[in-house]
């Protein structure tokens, strides 16, 4: 306990006393006993019982006071996590290969980062995502909703009614195929004007809005508790201009990171950023890398690096704790981000739709 | 123009009345002080009215007017003049009596700029006047890429992509406050390493040139545009059956959020700029 002796409710010349004697922590005056007290600083047994006391209840009740908000330390088992984790699903990019390297899709309860250049398909996949989140259970989706921090105004509502329009026909399709009752229950609650009316977007336009919004989300998520996705799309603009004092970006990042994690970790949902890319200049060459330095790459637990190679694009897993690092091709299609060419049908498309929770875990899944 | 539509104080839409201001556009050409003395109202009031009158034009969605800021030559003035007066022909689908009504130099504003400073003057303080007003819904910077030559040498590639980072934050707000497109004009610079036609393309390999200014700059951009001439060889088949004396021309997009990587074809004419439908594939 470092706290300052003269911060303790005692007399002021007992205090004097105290600091002429030498001691200035709390933590020196509770390692000693009443009578070596009354000795040092010349006072009586009483008096140097009783500022023992009174010490040591002040930081008994500092230390409660810190622990006591219901944030208790939980302990849980690495099985028990195990279990969770196979429990909750994924949101599918509709890109097959790429929710085959990310292990299934975009993971809850992690940051996953996608870098590239302009232009490459970085918005498209966040606006594929914002309506794949809404996609019912019965069609292997989430059922959430999406939360979009936009903070270069490239969120074109058009566009992202066409990519509903897409997969509001596509879930048609299955449940076309599959004559089920929940198939058609669930097709009636989603609609292209459900899932508009359920992506939240915000708009930031510099660094302090985007932390104010950011730092504000828990309010907003505890009224609105069926969001499983936060989008920030665009993470390097408003930081990239401005910020003078380099130290001071990293502070705020890194602050932004630990808000983003916790909001991850308490409300179950996914995190998704945007990030440019900026050209490091090497000895002999210079190469992309994304951009907000590299205290940044900390951030993210999963990291995705779209580039092009002739005109194909390409998306990399770069870092992930659990998938090896891949590349895989991609399209972006009038109807959103979808494979280069249909998956393989070795099952009926419509099986490997249905509830991809229930299919068997064996492959691919790193233990 | 019926100014008891407008949300104000009775007191002031009583002296607008008097002064005999006949439309929102008169009150938004005259300056605060111009207004004071004809209305004989306090300057407060005046703030207020030009705020209210504003606004209203600016969520009315009616076009206004242009911004053009010249970083390179003198404004091609002559060539706007007669753009203007072939409007008309151009325009043929609109009554002759409405096109002449319609005053155009009136509502083009040009600022000549020629360095960086006088560039970020302009666009903090000068045509953020002309914004708020509602006098303008489009700005053209015609172009980037003239401001930056020959000021930067290499090892400056830090200070220079801080003016492109400022500059494209400011017009990002500019444009989100005042809900009005910014177009730049920027140039294109020969690709010299084949490492560099990969990735700065973004996927348009048949190009042996690249934009100017860089990644830093294209961070920056929603979309973009890149314009082309047609070499002689890819036009004929096309052109002459289209257009005869004309050289043809491509607008493609590069990269937006909304749009595939599609293009078009036009050409310039007396009368101005005129889509070319093609009948064969480029």
């Amino acid at each position: 306990m470092q706290r300052d002796v003269g911060s303790f409710p005692l007399a002021p010349g007992l205090r004097a006393k105290l600091i002429g004697a030498g001691f200035q922590t709390a933590e020196e005056l509770l390692e000693i006993g009443p009578c070596e007290l009354s000795k040092e600083i010349g006072i009586s047994k009483e008096e140097a019982l009783e500022t023992l006391q009174i010490v040591r209840r002040e930081c008994h009740s500092n230390a409660t006071r810190t622990t006591g908000e219901p944030e208790t330390v939980k302990k849980c088992t690495a099985l028990e996590l195990l279990e969770q984790e196979q429990a909750r699903g994924f949101i599918i990019t509709f890109c097959s290969a790429l929710d085959d390297i990310l292990g299934g899709g975009v993971q809850l309860t992690k940051i996953t980062e996608i870098c590239g250049a302009p232009g490459v398909g970085k918005t498209q996949l966040c606006m594929q995502l914002a309506v794949d989140v809404q996609i019912p259970e019965c069609f292997g989706g989430l059922a959430g909703e999406a939360v979009f921090i936009d903070t270069e105004g490239s969120f074109i509502v058009d566009r992202v009614a066409d990519i509903a329009t897409a997969c509001v026909q596509h879930c048609q399709l299955i449940a076309e195929t599959h004559q089920e009752e929940d198939f058609q229950k669930s097709l009636e609650t989603f609609s292209l004007e459900s899932i508009l009316s359920h992506i939240y977007y915000f708009r930031c336009h510099d660094y302090t809005e985007l932390l104010a919004q950011v730092y504000l989300l828990p309010d907003f998520l505890s009224e609105h508790s069926k969001v499983q996705l936060v989008i920030v799309d665009g993470i390097a603009f408003p930081f990239r201009h401005d910020l003078e004092d380099l130290s001071l970006r990293t502070r705020l990042l890194n602050g932004l990171a630990q808000q983003l994690i916790s909001i991850a970790n308490a409300h179950k949902l996914a995190v998704v950023l945007t990030n440019q890319m900026t050209t490091r200049i090497g000895q002999s060459q210079s190469m992309l890398v994304p951009a907000l330095g590299e205290s940044w790459g900390h951030a993210a637990t999963i990291r995705l690096i779209f580039h092009w190679d002739n005109k194909q694009r390409l998306a990399t897993l770069y870092k992930s704790p659990s998938q090896k690092e891949s590349t895989v091709p991609f399209h972006i299609t009038p109807n959103g981000f979808r494979d280069v060419h249909p998956p393989p049908s070795s099952q009926t498309p419509a099986e490997i739709e249905i509830n991809p929770r229930k299919r068997p875990r064996l492959e691919g899944e790193n233990q | 123009m019926d100014w008891d539509q407008f949300d104000m104080n009775p007191k002031v839409i009583a002296a607008v009345k008097k002064a005999n201001i006949k439309s929102i556009k008169e009150i938004l050409n005259l300056s605060g002080a111009d207004l004071q003395r004809l209305t004989k109202l306090s300057s407060m009031d005046v703030q207020c009215l030009l705020k209210t009158v504003s606004g209203t034009l600016r969520k009315s969605c009616v076009l206004t007017g242009a911004v053009y800021i010249c970083t390179e030559d003198v404004f091609p003035n002559k060539r706007l003049q007669q753009l203007i007066d072939q409007q008309h022909k151009f325009r043929a689908d609109v009554p002759l009596d409405v096109i002449q009504k319609i005053k155009f130099g009136n509502s083009i504003f040009i600022e000549h700029v020629a360095d960086l400073d006088t560039f970020y003057n302009c666009i903090t303080k000068r045509i953020t006047l002309l914004l708020s007003r509602g006098m303008v819904r489009l700005v053209v910077i015609d172009s980037m890429a003239a401001l930056f030559r020959g000021e930067f040498g290499a090892k400056d590639s830090v200070t220079k992509a801080k003016y492109l980072q400022t500059f494209g934050a400011k017009l990002h707000s500019l444009s989100s406050r005042y809900r009005t497109p910014i177009l730049c004009i920027n140039q294109v610079t020969d690709a010299v390493d084949e490492t560099d036609v990969g990735q700065s393309n973004f996927g348009l390999l048949d190009k042996n040139v690249s934009p100017a200014l860089g990644l830093t700059w294209s961070n920056q951009l929603l979309m973009r545009l890149m314009a082309s001439r047609l070499t002689q060889s890819q036009q004929s088949p096309v052109g002459a059956l289209q257009h005869i004396g004309s050289v043809l021309r491509t607008l493609r997009v590069v990269f937006a959020p909304h749009l595939p990587q599609s293009f078009c074809c036009y050409a310039v004419d007396l009368e101005g700029v005129k889509g070319v439908k093609v009948k064969s594939p480029l």
